[in-house]
């Protein structure tokens, strides 16, 4: 019987320790067991720097800013319809496309073509690979620098090279001329980022299954016909995710605008972001650079869901 | 395929050839670092490598000394005075500090974020890296121009406290290398197996301490590789520094700035251009590995 007792109180004790354990512990949620914690600072630097910052612009955008009192005064279709019945903006959008889509363009047919010829496993393709990657890690705003002196009508290396072949008057400026100035940004665009093309194919290509074009090869397929029915459908999650992610960065172009031509000639190289920047550095427009800024993102959004839902692809 | 010996030698050239085009305009740009002016401006003819070289842009931007002071110490007479703006110290040390934080402040927030996407299951889980992905997704310009607002509000512009506006840049910073980060963690969080945490689990481990000493010793190789990436995307960033800072500038919003109405001086910009360079060059052998998988947020390996 006492044993029976004492047996019991241990384990009474034993409960209530137990108990008294949990019930001082901590709620679940503020320990490790539970997500909260772990998402907290991520959650706090995406709200107060990206949540909060949009809604204000969003805000921002309903108010009309007096030039003369420098007051702002809540007049929410203001702006929005000053923009869109901007020529300056249509042009800038324009330009935001056609530089998105050559540049993208050519980006990915000399991705995949420099891909496939450096696709080797001999001695010293390792090396060249290696090289091909350099372009990535530049400050765009170098880049930019870089074509700049390159691409000057008289004394640019590539400038002088077009000019010494007739195929442009001598001192011709490429930047200088509206009819070029665009396609002058776009080359160093193009040249910075094809590298970035070349390597994701490039993985795209490595990890390509041998067997297919083994068979192909056996059934009299041309390395062509290979090409088209195979590796192309093969790539195309690999070439689909690389569009996104390059297309997203060509539709905020600015770097390489804003330092080589500043949107000019004129207006001839602006994009929807040089557009906004050059509102807020213009004449401090808050509201109205808000605008042009937030169209931007909603470009953003609009190209980059119907990519998604029309290629099926997820990042 | 094999190729016949001819055809190997073909592709063996053109492939050469085309990484040579590619590496041109850095090997011209360093060229010009170290020309003289003469040779920079020549209107006649583009000057390839008949010139004496030198590192007055280099003494200039990266030591800080005057221009006019080294033309007379080599007896050339008077040189061009007013190089005071070219002197670049400040910049360099801007950049570095700035990126250095910044890839401190996004590893610090995103490691934990990672390891909960790639470990627990919870409600929202989807929402919470799309949200992230998001971030990757969004123009720069749609929120910066709040931030500058709120900024000047706080008093955190560079104008008012220089330390506050190093501050600043480096959190905004790590905003736009959260999604890089979180993401490319997740998939090497995700390569660490699954087991080795359960496992310590069952023995009593809490979740923080499986994290601590199990999965984050294991993901060293990642998490290491995903700090060089926001460093270099650090680097290398231009907008948000143009618009934020006016008194900090660094590298890339600096080198702009030797763009003048009387002339670039293409000297002290091809010399701090190179230098600036350097860091990402050596950043990107390291992690060559996992670049591809930064680069498309963890979604293609190699």
């Amino acid at each position: 019987m006492a044993q029976f007792f004492r047996e019991s109180a241990k384990l009474q004790l034993l409960v209530m320790t137990a108990s008294v354990g949990s019930s001082r512990s901590r709620p679940n949620w503020l320990t490790s067991e539970h997500p909260l914690p772990w998402l907290l600072p991520a959650s706090a630097l995406m709200i107060v720097f990206g949540v909060y910052p949009l809604i204000a612009a969003l805000l921002k955008t309903l108010y009309r800013k007096n030039a003369a009192t420098r007051r702002e005064i809540f007049d929410p279709l203001y702006n929005w319809t000053k923009i869109f019945e901007d020529p300056r903006m249509w042009d800038a959008l324009w330009h935001t496309l056609l530089y998105t889509l050559i540049a993208l363009t050519f980006q990915l047919v000399l991705g995949m073509l420099i891909a496939l010829l450096l696709d080797s496993d001999r001695k010293g393709y390792g090396i060249l690979r290696a090289m091909m990657t350099l372009p990535l890690v530049i400050p765009p705003a170098v880049t930019g620098m870089m074509f700049l002196l390159m691409l000057n009508g008289s004394f640019g290396v590539i400038a002088r090279t077009i000019i010494g072949m007739g195929l442009l008057p001598t001192g011709y400026s490429i930047l200088g001329n509206s009819t070029t100035a665009l396609a002058g940004v776009m080359l160093a665009e193009i040249w910075q980022w094809t590298p970035f093309m070349v390597l994701i194919m490039l993985a795209g290509l490595r990890a390509l299954p041998k067997e297919p074009f083994e068979a192909a090869a056996i059934d009299g397929a041309t390395p062509i016909q290979a090409f088209f029915k195979l590796t192309l459908p093969m790539m195309s999650k690999v070439i689909a995710i690389a569009v996104l992610i390059r297309g997203v960065d060509l539709l905020r172009a600015f770097d390489y605008i804003k330092v080589m031509t500043d949107s000019g000639p004129g207006t001839a190289t602006e994009t929807l972001t040089s557009y906004a920047g050059r509102i807020y550095f213009g004449n401090s427009d808050y509201p109205l650079a808000s605008s042009v800024a937030i169209l931007t993102l909603v470009l953003v959004i609009i190209t980059s869901t119907l990519f998604m839902r029309i290629f099926k692809v997820k990042l | 395929m094999e190729l016949s010996r001819s055809w190997q030698i073909a592709r063996d050239a053109l492939a050469a050839f085309v990484t040579a085009i590619f590496m041109f305009p850095i090997f011209w740009w360093a060229l010009n670092s170290i020309k003289p002016i003469s040779a920079v401006f020549d209107k006649d003819r583009v000057v390839w490598f008949d010139f004496f070289p030198t590192a007055i842009n280099y003494a200039v931007t990266l030591l800080g000394y005057s221009r006019s002071q080294l033309a007379i110490d080599a007896g050339l007479g008077m040189g061009v005075a007013g190089t005071e703006a070219y002197d670049s110290r400040s910049s360099i040390l801007d950049s570095l500090v700035v990126s250095m934080g910044a890839t401190a402040v996004t590893m610090m927030v995103a490691i934990p974020a990672a390891y909960a996407l790639s470990r627990m299951a919870f409600r929202g889980r989807d929402a919470f890296l799309n949200w992230v992905l998001g971030q990757r997704f969004m123009p720069p310009i749609a929120i910066i121009f709040p931030l500058v607002i709120t900024y000047k509000w706080l008093g955190m512009r560079d104008t008012d406290n220089y330390y506050l506006g190093w501050l600043g840049l480096m959190l905004i910073y790590a905003l736009m290398n959260l999604p890089i980060a979180v993401l490319l963690l997740k998939s090497f969080f995700d390569d660490v197996p699954r087991d080795v945490d359960e496992a310590a689990m069952i023995d009593g481990a809490t979740r923080w301490e499986t994290f601590g000493k199990i999965v984050l010793p294991m993901a060293k190789g990642g998490i290491a590789a995903a700090a060089v990436l926001c460093f270099v995307f650090s680097w290398t960033e231009f907008l948000l520094a143009l618009f934020l800072t006016s008194d900090i500038r660094t590298v890339p919003v600096k080198i702009q700035t030797f763009v003048t109405s009387t002339g670039n001086e293409w000297g002290f910009i091809t010399a701090l251009g190179t230098a600036a360079m350097i860091p990402g060059f050596i950043f990107i052998l390291l992690v060559q590995r996992h670049l591809v998988r930064g680069l498309t947020l963890g979604s293609l390996k190699e």
